[in-house]
């Protein structure tokens, strides 16, 4: 407790310092290298090619989509225009001046987009055993924090008077993907994979799929931050604001991995909903998985004082008592003192080095230890982020062409329905519903709808619910 | 006012003088904080580079170091904002291309973006040139790893050459850059594909190569596999055919058409047999891909490992794998000439029975996919 207080003064400080010295460089998982490198090696692994060539972009992650910003309100173009303009052209991930970017580059946007403004990254917050996202008392670290970010253009002095300043508080990661505040959350991501296949017209409907694309990545940043302790143990004063330099494990990562070369996705994640990729009973959450198995800065054990007798048993039970988390389990400490540091491990990691001076255990997080979270946790991020844009793209609806008609039926890793609609498109690409042919689907159940004379395409879409959560499968068919 | 923001901008100090100056500074629209540069100014100095530029250097192969001309050179400047959390503010992007020398130089921008708390973070230099592999200033190729010789000033950059070996897919990944940098490197887009449909690196790459055969003494030949005579046996036709190849593609070492153009008669007479002969693993991305593509394809079981057939207008289609010989077959019979839906599969059985008469290429020397979407015309019009 006495070194938490500590950290707090020295967090104050050194705050009231960056003020002055203005050009902090904190580090979250980084937006440009790191956020695009994890969503790169997530969509690789994904089956979002595949499904994109079966549903009319032959090129499927490399297909070029051109998002039409003519077709937004003057506000959301304006908002839109502006974040993509800010992206570093050197990523890939920049859309040309046509606003043409291949389709994998834009599921990378959308991710880098979800912390731009960094601010949005405050919502990137959950600590599974909650459910609540980043808290905060209104302590000094806060008001100062404030400061800072007056200088740094987060704020404007009449928005920190009235309290509107960032107050180290923000939505659950798990509210935060589902609010309608965000542009590039589930509701985006959902309404938008419908309209690519319900619009009209071709460009609207490429631009759709664009949107959906960039929530897609916006949904998956959110989950690879549950990938990064500080994010799931409510850890913003000890791992943003403790160093003037920003999270030593985010700088580490951004700086050895970049973007090209953080390491390929594990196999990608199956989870049976959303919310069970990020958290869940079973503590197969990747929320759960992270916050039990490692420290963030700011919440590692305190700095034990030793005594004539004291044994490596007592060391560690008066670290334990100092955790703000139950886990990682702290145990395998060897007293004997030292000039070494050693470190405590947890299933072939190492998650904490200490070091024994003979009146103090004093424990910390160093390159050892920040290399074994990376080489662990970054292919399991990924390979979660993968399983999330399967989950999300889990149904399909396949369509086969007998004679003059089309059958379509419901595929895919769905128990439950949901309303179909069918579009006929004609050799300009336009497409217009079908009168009368909605209908239910359920899984396994088949349609036969007759093909309108002049028609080269049809192309379906079924909205529906299944484990509590909307979904939306899509389908379209080249007529003989 | 270029000068001004410049200025401004490596002003960075003014601001730690106190907290009202830092103020006013800021708040006066001062160009952007320059964060340190990561690498040197030159190869033979310690001293820290200046993220704003100027940059210069000289683009060499990498085997012979003769400089290399028409390499197209892309530099981004990175803008970033935030405390404790960070993000993008704004970017810039220049490019050139190496003149004959070899050399490039990028100055400063102009119009450097304005606002408070905007810092200059990153600066990455892209060069790339076609036949070679990507050069990044801030990391290498294929391993991703951190590159730590770059300079600001008198860069040397060894481009080498690339191997059939590396994914085409993982280095537009690495390569990232702007529209400059993508145009130049479009034509990696389709092996990249074919990598991403199921065909190794190797095999995307062999397609590199595919131009320079076409037409070379070891084409693939394949007029043993079907004859005009045979062909009306199958279908009754009475007429003639002008018997050449389809032209929709040129024939290869490892691909090669024949089109029974019916004389004096519409296209509904045709016959187009096309053989890709591409080795057990690209057949089935080439199989999955004409499953995928052509109109009304649906599976069958009627022949060799798998089979479809396809309907698209007047012609029907129908195609067939065989593993292990790493080959694909596909027919296109106009309605006319095939009137019943057993004779395409007759003639498909023909070919087969006639596949030991070609000479197919070797399995590790085979590795190609049509570049053009697949086509059911029998004439060779996609």
């Amino acid at each position: 407790m006495r070194r938490t207080n500590l950290a707090r003064a020295r967090g104050a400080t050194l705050v009231c310092a960056g003020a002055l010295f203005i050009h902090a460089t904190a580090r979250a998982y980084e937006p440009a290298t790191t956020h695009a490198g994890l969503t790169a090696r997530a969509v690789e692994t994904s089956r979002l090619h595949h499904l994109l060539a079966r549903l009319g972009r032959p090129l499927g992650l490399l297909e070029p989509l051109r998002i039409g910003f003519d077709l937004f309100g003057r506000d959301e173009r304006r908002a839109l225009q502006a974040r993509l303009d800010a992206l570093d052209p050197a990523g890939g991930y920049r859309p040309g001046p046509d606003g043409v970017a291949g389709a994998a580059h834009w599921v990378v946007a959308g991710a880098v987009l979800a912390k731009t403004p960094p601010e949005r990254g405050a919502d990137h917050f959950l600590d599974p055993a909650t459910g609540k996202g980043l808290y905060d008392d209104p302590g000094l670290s806060g008001v100062a924090h404030g400061v800072r970010l007056l200088f740094d253009g987060g704020t404007s002095v009449r928005g920190l008077a009235a309290g509107t300043a960032f107050t180290l508080s923000g939505k659950s990661a798990l509210d935060w993907i589902e609010s309608p505040d965000n542009d590039l959350g589930l509701p985006v991501f959902f309404d938008n994979w419908e309209r690519a296949v319900s619009l009209a017209e071709p460009r609207e409907r490429e631009s759709a799929l664009v949107r959906a694309l960039l929530a897609m990545g916006g949904v998956m940043a959110v989950l690879e931050d549950a990938g990064q302790p500080a994010f799931v143990r409510n850890d913003f004063r000890g791992a943003f604001l403790q160093r003037d330099d920003g999270s030593a494990y985010e700088q580490f990562v951004a700086e050895h991995y970049g973007r090209a070369g953080l390491p390929a996705a594990a196999a990608p994640v199956s989870r049976p909903d959303i919310t069970s990729f990020f958290a869940s009973a079973d503590g197969k959450g990747l929320a759960n998985r992270t916050q039990r198995r490692f420290f963030s800065e700011g919440t590692i054990p305190a700095d034990v004082s030793l005594e004539r007798n004291s044994k490596a048993a007592d060391v560690l039970r008066r670290a334990r008592e100092s955790l703000v988390f139950p886990s990682p389990t702290l145990s395998g400490l060897v007293l004997r003192p030292t000039q070494h540091r050693r470190y405590l491990a947890l299933e072939g990691h190492r998650v904490l080095a200490y070091e024994n001076n003979g009146t103090q255990v004093r424990f910390f997080l160093d390159d050892a230890v920040y290399a074994d979270m990376a080489r662990t946790l970054l292919p399991e991020v990924a390979g979660y982020a993968a399983g999330l844009l399967n989950h999300l793209v889990r149904a399909s609806l396949e369509m086969s062409v007998t004679g003059n008609k089309v059958t379509v039926r419901l595929d895919g890793e769905v128990k439950q329905g949901g309303a179909l609609r069918v579009f006929a498109e004609d050799g300009s690409g336009r497409r217009r519903e079908l009168p009368g042919v909605a209908a239910t689907l359920e899984p396994g159940g088949e349609v036969a709808v007759a093909v309108p004379v002049g028609a080269k395409k049809l192309a379906a879409v079924l909205r529906g619910r299944d484990a509590g959560e909307p979904f939306v499968a899509a389908g379209e068919v080249t007529l003989p | 006012m270029i000068s001004e923001s410049v200025k401004c901008a490596r002003g960075r100090h003014l601001a730690k003088l106190t907290l009202a100056g830092s103020l006013a500074v800021l708040v006066s629209s001062c160009g952007p904080v320059v964060e340190n540069a990561p690498f040197s100014a030159r190869p033979d100095t310690l001293r820290p580079g200046d993220l704003l530029g100027p940059y210069d250097g000289l683009v060499v192969d990498g085997e012979t170091e003769r400089p290399l001309a028409g390499a197209v050179v892309a530099g981004a400047w990175a803008f970033e904002r935030g405390i404790g959390l960070q993000g993008p503010a704004a970017a810039l992007e220049a490019t050139t291309e190496t003149g004959a020398d070899g050399r490039y130089r990028l100055s400063i921008p102009e119009d450097l973006p304005r606002g408070e708390g905007v810092r200059l973070r990153r600066f990455t230099l892209i060069v790339y040139r076609r036949g070679y592999v990507g050069w990044r200033s801030d990391s290498s190729f294929p391993t991703g790893e951190p590159r730590h010789d770059f300079a600001q000033r008198a860069n040397r950059v060894r481009l080498e050459k690339w191997q059939s070996s590396f994914s085409h897919y993982r280095h537009l990944v690495f390569l990232g850059g702007g529209p400059a940098i993508r145009t130049a490197a479009a034509w990696e887009v389709q092996p990249a594909g074919l990598e991403l449909d199921g065909a190794s690196p190797a095999t995307a790459s062999r397609h590199l190569a595919e131009d320079a055969r076409v037409g070379s003494s070891a084409s693939l030949d394949i007029s043993p596999l079907l004859s005009e005579d045979e062909v009306r046996g199958v279908t009754g036709y009475a007429g003639k055919f002008e018997v050449g190849k389809l032209a929709d593609r040129a024939s290869s070492d490892v691909y090669d058409s024949r089109h029974f153009k019916a004389s004096d008669k519409p296209e509904t007479y045709d016959v187009g047999l096309r053989v890709w002969a591409i080795g057990s693993e690209a057949v089935e991305a080439q199989f999955r891909k004409l499953l995928g593509e052509l109109p009304g394809a649906v599976a069958t079981e009627e022949m060799g490992d798998a089979s479809l057939r396809a309907r698209g207008g007047d012609v029907t289609g129908f195609a067939f794998l065989l593993r292990d010989k790493g080959v694909v077959m596909q027919l296109s019979c106009g309605l006319a000439q095939c009137s019943e839906p057993s004779m395409i599969l007759r003639l498909a059985k023909l070919a087969e029975s006639h596949l030991p008469e070609v000479k197919l290429p070797s399995p590790e020397s085979t590795g190609l996919l049509p570049p053009s979407g697949p086509s059911l015309a029998p004439g060779g019009k996609p």
